[in-house]
């Protein structure tokens, strides 16, 4: 059914458009049914995220049964633990500035020089991989990686190399496997600010004298800054919680958090542990989340 | 200069999809080895894991678990932060914010202590692990998602469409239907896709969650905890298959009907 | 108007969602077992005779690590798993709370090797609460084209500098720091603080010259694709499964010794099908299920009764009741059993092996 094809019940009492103050008055009105509105989904995340949440705190705050403080205790004078969360923190950087740069410009490409109507296509088709098992993909690149794999033995028949590279079970191929599913995410946001600029900032630009480079510079860099921070700061998030790839493709020559709450999960059963681990991640996600606030808020177009 | 420019365009494409595709490539590839392992060299096309997977219930099974799962999930999420967001639209001030910042909170955590807690809570109430807590625990991921998305589309005009519609004499419920969730098709398309992605492929939640009946990729991780297998790759490959083509009918069938609209 | 529209959606989303758990919930027609095992004990040539015999499904689920298994047992309900597989050395700490007594005259127990009835650790005060149902070492394996087994043959010799890159490492803290304790002079069963500094010593150089810590599935790729040509932990349980593929692919035990690995089977004390949970231990134990388990695909090793139906192939690749596997269970050593307090000094030395490069 289309808008037009609803009956008015008497057309005499059709009024013209109000303005946003008489919409702010009735949304006063309207309180009770906003609420019906909004409801459900609070409730369920009251009830499902928030609740857990502080159980998870609860429990972080005891050991053996007994309140105590013990846990945070544990992180702070382990090096191998603390050693766990900067290592978290330099994977996930790097990880994060390498899948920009290389997202971008895929971006600007499938934006600005691919057809219009060969857009959405090109879209498609680089995120299509999304669709394999995640886990599956993170085997393959391990295999790639070997030191028998395919990139090795295509490097060494061309003969740029004579020794195979040690890429497998390193941080190299953490990184790699990491960068390969964040460039696709990042291309998709990029892209979708890249197609909310509005081409009248261009013409401005040129009409006031900016060459290519200038335009680029100082009109469009800032302009799709946004899509570039809401990218990165999910691949900040996605990236230092995942325990997948790290575990596949590190072959544990070094830990990362996940691996290490896991870990107390797997091995001894100590959930207040990988509890207390947990929330010091989550900690510094929020202290990232607070960094990059400014192009976060939650804005209506 | 603008041929120069066009060219390296292309050159960078070509590299950039190749990168992606790279594993795809392999993946597939390797899911038609012969011998035990997924590795070069290349021992002739054989059919032979394809054979084992499609005839091992457990596998299929679970991609069926995965699908109804993620369809379910996904619905239930857009759903409830479509009207969320609708109704967040109205909400200004101090109140407003307090409810958004609760809907998008879950984004900021970890996966990991999302299924912690939820492992928690349904433990001391008793809920059994099944793919009915895995359920829950992904429209708690997606909800901010879809939120999030709908929520940046309710813009004034929007709010002056259902107003024109309010004083045509439309219910409520026909101005949510008829009015605004047509106008925010895309959106909420975009957020179920999305949604349905996540789900689909998300494995620590379901690991954590289930018991018996799981999902394909906590399947697969078990497949591969006991050695490496080209199985692997011939589940990888089907699903890739699969979903290549459910893009391809989706693509027609839903931006196909937008052409016909337009015209 | 939006009530309705909220409760007809809330409804909709309400049968949904029953819908689904109805539809996931396991069926109720023919009876099942739910067992807590190792991936070994998946292979359908164990489970499915048992299934078709007596009429069942058996529910497997797999895990890692007897801190896993004891969380998932903590996060069910009483009644939810039969019976559960686990490694024999954790018998003691939770066998009273959550495991029942099993009879003896109801168990083949007198076909056993008997360096792994452990009777010591399986029975207590009288009642003997898991039985062994197979075992193997903790040793090195090697790849016999790259190096000789004199090359490897204790685990000192690992540490020369012509391993670099080559080795790999078991990611299992407990057998490995055994193995470097008895390295180091110290057997496992005085394994205690004193021990834990030349241990170390020996395991930061032995992670110098390693490529990968990995577990089961890893450590067995890596050997057989030719990343790695020597694990350290590893055993029969690596090898004997890939001889097939790749005969090159071998294992020794250390000269100072090995460390003797074995998993039990018990049966969960709130169980609501004891009698069908004790066939299925009887099954284990019988000549064709010892043979299962012992080459099931996940991994090889030995069976703990003698008289598994295996044949001579296999039974050369095990070296089953060689002169040699005696002579290697005679000088092996058990798992430490620490208690909470060094173990978690043991867990926290190998997560700074781990983080060292």
């Amino acid at each position: 059914m289309r808008p037009e094809t609803i009956r008015p019940r008497n057309l005499a009492a059709a009024r013209p458009l109000r303005h946003d103050r008489d919409i702010a008055m009735t949304d006063a009105k309207l309180n009770w049914r906003t609420f019906l509105l909004v409801g459900p989904a609070a409730l369920f995340t009251v009830l499902f995220f928030v609740v857990p949440l502080a159980a998870m705190v609860a429990v972080s705050f005891t050991a053996g049964g007994a309140a105590s403080l013990d846990n945070y205790r544990h992180f702070l004078t382990q090096p191998s633990y603390v050693k766990a969360l900067v290592n978290s923190l330099e994977v996930t950087l790097i990880v994060t500035a390498i899948s920009v740069v290389v997202a971008y410009p895929l971006a600007w490409v499938l934006a600005e020089r691919v057809p219009e109507r060969w857009q959405r296509a090109a879209l498609m088709l680089t995120i299509l991989p999304f669709w394999t098992s995640y886990v599956v993909r993170s085997y393959s690149w391990l295999l790639l990686l070997a030191e028998r794999g395919v990139v090795n033995r295509a490097l060494m028949a061309t003969g740029l190399l004579d020794q195979p590279l040690q890429l497998a079970n390193t941080r190299a191929a953490t990184v790699i496997g990491f960068v390969h599913f964040f460039v696709m995410l990042l291309t998709l946001t990029i892209y979708a600010n890249f197609k909310q600029l509005s081409p009248s900032y261009r013409k401005a630009a040129a009409d006031l004298g900016a060459g290519g480079v200038q335009t680029f510079l100082h009109v469009v860099l800032p302009l799709t800054l946004p899509g570039i921070m809401v990218g990165a700061f999910l691949t900040f998030v996605l990236a230092i919680g995942d325990y997948v790839t790290p575990q596949l493709l590190g072959g544990s020559n070094e830990l990362l958090m996940p691996q290490l709450v896991i870990q107390q999960i797997g091995r001894r059963a100590d959930l207040p542990l990988a509890a207390a681990l947990s929330l010091i991640l989550m900690l510094v996600i929020s202290i990232a989340y607070l960094a990059c606030a400014r192009w976060l808020k939650l804005d209506r177009t | 200069m603008k041929r120069l420019i066009d060219l390296l365009a292309g050159l960078y494409a070509l590299l950039a999809y190749g990168f992606i595709y790279l594993p795809i490539v392999v993946l597939v590839l390797f899911s038609f080895q012969a011998s035990r392992f997924p590795l070069p060299p290349f021992t002739g096309p054989s059919l032979r894991w394809y054979g084992e997977v499609l005839g091992d219930a457990k596998f299929t099974h679970a991609m069926l678990n995965s699908a109804v799962l993620g369809v379910v999930s996904s619905a239930v999420a857009v759903l409830l932060g479509f009207l969320a967001a609708y109704g967040c639209a109205r909400m200004r001030g101090g109140m407003g914010n307090t409810v958004r910042a609760l809907l998008i909170a879950p984004l900021s955590v970890s996966y990991l202590i999302i299924g912690m807690g939820l492992v928690v809570l349904f433990n001391a109430v008793g809920v059994p692990k099944s793919l009915f807590a895995v359920g829950v625990g992904h429209v708690v991921i997606n909800l901010p998602l879809c939120f999030a998305i709908l929520y940046s589309q309710m813009n004034d005009n929007i709010i002056r469409l259902e107003q024109a519609a309010r004083d045509l004499g439309a219910k409520e419920w026909q101005v949510l239907a008829l009015v605004v969730a047509p106008v925010l098709w895309p959106a909420l398309v975009a957020s179920f896709v999305l949604s349905l992605t996540l789900s689909w492929d998300e494995f620590l939640i379901a690991f954590l969650l289930t018991r018996f009946e799981t999902t394909l990729p906590v399947e697969i991780w078990t497949l591969l905890r006991s050695g490496l297998n080209p199985k692997a790759n011939a589940i990888g490959a089907i699903v890739f298959g699969v979903s290549v083509v459910m893009v391809v009918l989706a693509e027609l069938a839903i931006f196909g009907r937008g052409k016909k609209q337009k015209s | 108007m939006s009530a309705k529209r909220s409760s007809f959606s809330a409804g909709l989303g309400l049968l949904a969602f029953s819908a689904s758990v109805l539809a996931f919930s396991p069926a109720g027609a023919t009876e099942e077992l739910n067992a807590l095992v190792w991936c070994d004990n998946t292979d359908p040539a164990l489970i499915e005779p048992f299934e078709k015999a007596n009429d069942v499904k058996v529910n497997l689920k797999v895990y890692e690590g007897t801190g896993a298994g004891l969380s998932i047992l903590d996060q069910s309900q009483p009644g939810d798993w039969d019976v559960m597989v686990i490694d024999s050395i954790d018998v003691q700490r939770v066998a009273k709370e959550r495991f029942l007594p099993l009879a003896d005259d109801s168990l083949p127990l007198a076909n056993q090797f008997p360096e792994v009835r452990m009777d010591d650790i399986l029975v207590l005060d009288g009642n003997r609460y898991a039985v062994t149902e197979k075992w193997g070492f903790n040793a090195i394996s090697y790849n016999s084209k790259a190096f000789s087994a004199e090359d490897v043959s204790t685990l000192k010799k690992l540490t020369d500098p012509k391993f670099k890159g080559r080795l790999a490492i078991y990611d299992y803290y407990l057998p490995v720091l055994g193995m470097a304790s008895v390295a180091t002079g110290t057997p496992t069963k005085d394994f205690s603080d004193a021990t834990l500094a030349p241990v170390k010593d020996l395991m930061l150089q032995l992670k110098a010259n390693s490529k990968l810590v990995g577990e089961v599935s890893a450590s067995q790729t890596a050997l057989a694709t030719g990343e790695v040509d020597v694990v350290v932990g590893a055993g029969e349980w690596v090898t004997a499964g890939l001889h097939a593929e790749d005969p090159n692919l071998e294992f020794v035990i250390p000269e100072e010794g090995g460390i003797l690995w074995s998993q039990s089977l018990a049966i969960l004390k709130d169980s609501k099908k004891q009698d069908l949970a004790l066939k299925f231990v009887q099954h284990v134990l019988s000549p064709e299920g010892q043979a299962a388990l012992a080459t099931s695909s996940c991994y090889w090793g030995m069976p703990a009764q003698k008289d598994a139906a295996l044949n001579d192939e296999q039974k050369k690749t095990l070296k089953f009741s060689s002169e040699q596997q005696a002579k290697d269970l005679a000088a092996s050593n058990r798992y430490p059993a620490p208690d909470p307090e060094l173990d978690k000094k043991m867990q926290d030395l190998w997560n700074d092996v781990l983080q060292a490069n």
